[in-house]
């Protein structure tokens, strides 16, 4: 290993728009997608197995970029930035646990590199963003040449760095649906120091209709083989009176569903004895956000 | 105070960095800046076992590549130390430039040089080695235990042959006085065991050398070094050639902590490569080879201490045990080293210091940042706390009536080098620094509750400026320098002193200025290497300011005599009715007639008149040893707040209270301590190396995303660290100044510990305390 040195012989495409991208996908064979390259170049440069004939570089296609909110959500561009994102005023305001985690992320000179399409394509457990989308209900667009299909962020992951893609769609389109009234999300992670991969991470998007909870999703990051969406015991929460027995219990809860391990950046114990505190915190923060009193 | 420091005082102002604009526009030359015509660029084959015999190497498919290969067979297999600051008599000799065994995971086994990086890169996965792996040892427990695998059977110690049993480098034992008569007559003894790991030097410059072969047989190198003459010295022996043939340019360096003190173990490797290729050669490091270079001493120790109902020692005992790696490059002056922080920290009465080091199967430990100290001052001022709280005794009050000060021996390097301490701040820094961080008002931990648990937390401690002593010891210092005034009144000053970043050369050119009144932009550091340069140690323990600005001020003076004498030539004065004051305006230091100002001269003028009437160049040359070696004082206040549900720890109050004597450029301490202050931080909350038990490949594999350091982020707001600095003057250095580089690191391990057991009341005796430890630690009190 040499992080001076990228060990493998490649092509470099780069297609101007998203038809001649999906050509070379269905064309070509062992084709890895090049978007901010914060992951793969790092993965690349540090002996990562990856089977690798041609680096496409999507960077240089205008249809891919933008972010937009209408009124049905905010379509999310695979080469927005998390910078980008980051200062998005309608991100901010209406999905506010997505930008906490954009905020936590890495260093400014990362962000500024690195996509929220990326972040979820690469699907590492760690994956901050994936706690919030999978908690907005996000809705991820995978494009080949002659179809597309859509899958909700939950379904996405299906191991450490795997997902449901086929090697010839794009994630064109990131779309958060629109929140519900008197909704809150809050996003927290622990980290090493502060611009860190996280050890643990929780996320919380709920609604209420006074003290009752009425819609609930939580999300854990770095606790499992994938982003996990807390399934069974979000549902559990509805129709319930929010409390700080509730939280703790729900806390309780979430500790025991995951299946942490030990890696450099903390154990397994550490995480399990930590899971439920996030936990209680982002429901409390996303509770006040929600217009909720604690 | 004269008349003219009234007049020009460049000592003690904060002026801009003479390297600044350079450094801010990256036009900057490093080691790895340097391009030359035809040069090749050269990798290292690094082992991935960490004990293995070298049964082959096979170059052919590499060299088919075009690439010029480097292995044991092509070496001089002379057995040295890359360190040579110590005498011979006391350096321990075990390495060759590469060896016929790997000894850990990493370390250099054979070497390509190719027209470019990837070339060498694609050649280095070319040569074909085999070997026949040993079973190996990562603890010093385990390579001490009868029959385990062994690292070597003989080293040498200078020129004599030296078994090697149980792995056992070095033992030193050290003991003065009646320890056990001392620990009979105590009231209470304590004894706790501390522990240090390994860290990362992290400096931002990786270590690497650009060679060049020259037409007349020499050779030309550029590297990252604290000595230019070390690395020449080393590659002289090395290679078989006169010291005239090798010549070692001083560069800027870009951060070392003491792991360039050494000759880095690469540029050995490129000058091989260089005279075997014909060509020049480039070898830089990349970070994760850097992480297998070299690393912080980790340390062991077993401290005993006996106190009296009074509130003072009666005797004092450290046991340290050290795993130094695969190489020595200094374990035995370390020992010493730390007997000495140890010895000087306070008035023990007896005492006694058992060492053994001990070679493992890892990266070889090298100075870093203090030199033991910090090591060594975690235990003992975590000790002096958990006696004050034993018995009942303000912590300050007992520092305060035990340290070591004013007429007491300090050991700057170890017991051969010795000096009376002539200043000292301890007083003023731990009496004022109460005062601001109201120590009287702190409340014991037993009177907080909650989540968060703020504590405050002292320590004190020091380093030494340089390693000069009354008499010649173990070790080697002095600097050399000379200083020549042009026939426009500028002066050129010529040394071989490095500077790491820290501003060492704009101290010098302050001490010129000052001594001469002439001002700074007049002032040129000349670019030098070893032909045109007297020896110079080292930059290291803290000397740079007192020990290298102590000769360039003994030349600078003997140089103003010789321009006092030719003005007295052309004024018709005595020298001695002479005196010189700055006209920054002028751009010139001008000569008057003492209290007679109408009879004057410019120094440019004195300097052209010597020139046209053929009295010679104003200039002076020699070497200077400083004959003390005074500490420098450092007292830290903490304020640590505990996240007792994550185990978490800030910091958000510091006051970082130095003592450096005269202050030469203040914003440049203020650095010193606040980036020390944060290398602690990182040291004592986040930073630790751990090695694979299994192969011995780091866990982080040298990578620094596993390897986390504080940031800005991790500090407290600015607004909230203190700086402050002590009223002292050192009667041996240079305007009264010390070091502080090293010192601004020793105290704020304890400090940290301390300040966590005054909010949750919890000892941490062991390094790093990270969210995990603590919480686990609050847990096992829960249950």
């Amino acid at each position: 290993m040499n992080t001076r040195i990228i060990p493998v012989n490649y092509n470099y495409l780069a297609p101007t728009t998203l038809a001649e991208a999906l050509t070379v996908l269905a064309d070509k064979p062992r084709v890895k997608i090049l978007a901010g390259g914060t992951d793969l170049i790092v993965k690349l440069k540090t002996g990562v197995d990856i089977p690798l004939e041609y680096l496409m570089d999507i960077k240089r296609i205008e249809e891919l970029k933008l972010p937009k909110y209408c009124q049905r959500g905010l379509f999310i561009g695979p080469l927005a930035t998390l910078s980008q994102l980051e200062k998005d005023p309608d991100l901010q305001k209406h999905y506010p646990a997505l930008a906490e985690a954009l905020r936590a992320m890495a260093a400014v000179s990362v962000r500024n590199m690195a996509t929220m399409a990326g972040n979820l394509c690469n699907a590492s457990p760690v994956a901050d963003t994936a706690g919030p989308a999978i908690c907005y209900g996000a809705q991820l667009k995978l494009e080949n040449i002659t179809n597309h299909r859509i899958i909700k962020a939950e379904d996405f992951f299906t191991g450490p760095q795997t997902n449901v893609m086929t090697p010839q769609e794009i994630l064109t389109e990131i779309f958060l649906p629109q929140p519900l009234a008197n909704c809150g999300g809050a996003f927290r992670k622990k980290t090493r120091v502060k611009a860190d991969i996280a050890k643990i991470s929780a996320t919380a998007v709920l609604a209420r209709e006074g003290n009752i909870i009425t819609h609930c999703r939580i999300a854990m990051g770095s606790i499992a083989a994938v982003p996990l969406f807390l399934g069974e015991l979000s549902a559990g929460l509805i129709g319930q009176e929010m409390s700080p027995d509730l939280r703790r219990e729900a806390g309780r809860k979430a500790a025991e569903t995951i299946k942490p391990i030990d890696d450099n950046r903390t154990t397994a114990g550490y995480r399990t004895a930590i899971a439920g505190l996030l936990v209680e915190e982002v429901l409390a923060a996303a509770w006040q956000r929600a217009g909720g009193e604690l | 105070m004269s008349e003219q420091e009234t007049v020009y005082k460049i000592i003690g102002k904060a002026t801009p960095r003479i390297d600044g604009p350079a450094k801010v526009t990256g036009k900057m030359q490093y080691t790895s800046d340097i391009m030359l015509p035809g040069m090749l660029y050269g990798m290292v084959l690094r082992s991935p076992h960490a004990h293995a015999e070298i049964i082959s190497i096979d170059t052919a498919e590499a060299e088919a590549l075009g690439a010029v290969c480097l292995t044991y067979a092509d070496i001089n297999p002379i057995v040295y130390n890359e360190r040579s600051v110590s005498i011979p008599a006391a350096t321990y000799r075990d390495r060759t430039v590469l060896p016929a065994k790997a000894r850990h995971f990493g370390e250099p086994i054979a070497a390509v040089a190719a027209a470019s990086e990837e070339l060498a890169y694609q050649a280095l996965q070319l040569l074909k080695v085999e070997y026949k792996v040993l079973p190996a040892v990562f603890t010093p427990q385990e390579a001490m235990a009868d029959g385990a695998p062994q690292l070597y059977e003989q080293i040498w110690l200078g020129e004599e042959k030296v078994a090697v049993k149980n792995n056992i480098g070095v033992i030193r034992n050290i003991e003065e006085g009646d320890v056990e008569a001392g620990f009979a007559a105590a009231d209470r003894i304590f004894e706790h065991t501390f522990e240090l790991g390994r860290v990362y030097h992290d400096q931002l410059e990786t270590k690497g050398a650009v060679c060049a072969p020259e037409a007349d047989g020499s050779l030309t190198v550029w590297c990252t070094a604290q000595s230019i003459h070390a690395n020449r010295q080393l590659l002289g022996r090395v290679l078989g050639l006169p010291l005239s043939k090798i010549n070692v340019k001083k560069l800027p360096l870009g951060g070392a902590f003491g792991s360039s003190i050494q000759v880095n173990t690469v540029t050995p490797i490129c000058a091989c490569l260089a005279l075997k290729a014909g060509r020049p050669v480039k070898l830089i490091s990349s970070r994760e080879e850097d992480f297998y270079s070299h690393q912080k001493y980790p340390s062991v120790f077993e401290v005993k201490l006996g106190v009296a109902g009074e509130g003072r020692f009666t005797a004092a005992q450290v046991k340290c045990l050290v795993d130094f790696g695969a190489h020595q490059v200094q374990p035995l002056p370390y020992m010493g080293c730390v007997a000495g922080w140890f010895a000087s920290l306070y008035r023990y009465g007896p005492l006694r210091f058992l060492g053994t080091a001990v070679y493992t199967n890892k990266v070889p430990c090298c100075a870093m940042q203090g030199y033991g100290n910090p090591q060594i001052n975690f235990a003992i001022e975590s000790m002096v706390d958990i006696i004050c709280e034993e018995m009942g005794w303000d912590s300050v009050e007992f520092r305060l009536k035990n340290h070591r000060g004013v007429g007491d021996e300090f050991w700057g390097q170890g017991p051969t080098i010795r000096s009376i301490i002539k200043s000292c701040g301890v007083p003023e820094s731990l009496t004022k620094g109460g005062e601001i961080f109201a120590w009287k008002e702190r409340r014991p931990h037993t009177e907080k509750s909650g989540r968060y648990r703020k504590g405050i937390g002292v320590a004190r401690g020091f380093h030494t400026s340089g390693t000069g002593g009354p008499k010649e010891g173990e070790v080697i210092d002095y600097s050399s320098c000379m200083v020549k005034i042009n026939e426009d009144g500028s002066v050129d000053l010529i040394s071989a002193l490095m500077d790491h970043g820290g501003g060492t050369w704009d101290a010098m050119a302050k001490i010129v200025s000052q001594t001469l009144q002439v001002p700074m932009r007049m002032i040129g550091l000349s670019p030098t290497d070893t032909r045109n340069t007297g020896y110079d140690v080292c930059t290291h323990a803290t000397r740079g300011v007192y020990c290298g600005g102590a000769a360039v001020l003994y030349v600078t003076n003997k140089v103003k005599e010789k321009l006092l004498e030719y003005a007295g030539r052309i004024l018709f004065e005595h020298p001695a009715a002479l005196e010189i004051i700055c006209d920054e305006e002028l751009g010139q230091g001008v000569i008057f007639a003492k209290n007679y100002h109408q009879k004057s001269i410019t120094i440019g003028e004195v300097a052209k008149i010597a020139q046209i009437n053929s009295w010679g160049t104003i200039a002076y040359t020699d070497s200077y040893r400083q004959r003390n070696c005074p500490p420098c004082f450092t007292t830290h206040f903490l304020e640590v707040e505990v996240d007792t549900l994550t185990g978490e720890i800030t910091v958000p109050k510091a006051l970082l209270y130095g003592d450096c004597g005269t202050v030469i450029n203040p914003v440049l301490i203020d650095g010193q301590l606040i980036g020390s202050f944060n290398r602690g931080l990182g040291y004592t909350v986040y930073e630790s190396l751990d090695v694979d038990q299994k192969t011995g490949e780091l866990t982080n594999k040298g990578l620094l995303v596993d390897y986390k350091t504080p940031t800005a982020a991790e500090m407290p707001a600015a607004e909230n660290v203190l700086v402050h600095w002590t009223d002292t003057y050192e009667p041996s250095g240079p305007f009264g100044a010390k070091g502080i580089g090293e010192a601004a690191l020793a105290s704020v391990q304890a400090a940290l510990a301390n300040a966590v057991y005054n909010a949750i009341g919890i000892r941490f005796a062991k390094l790093p305390i990270t969210p995990e430890v603590v919480l686990a630690a609050l847990r096992a009190i829960d249950n």
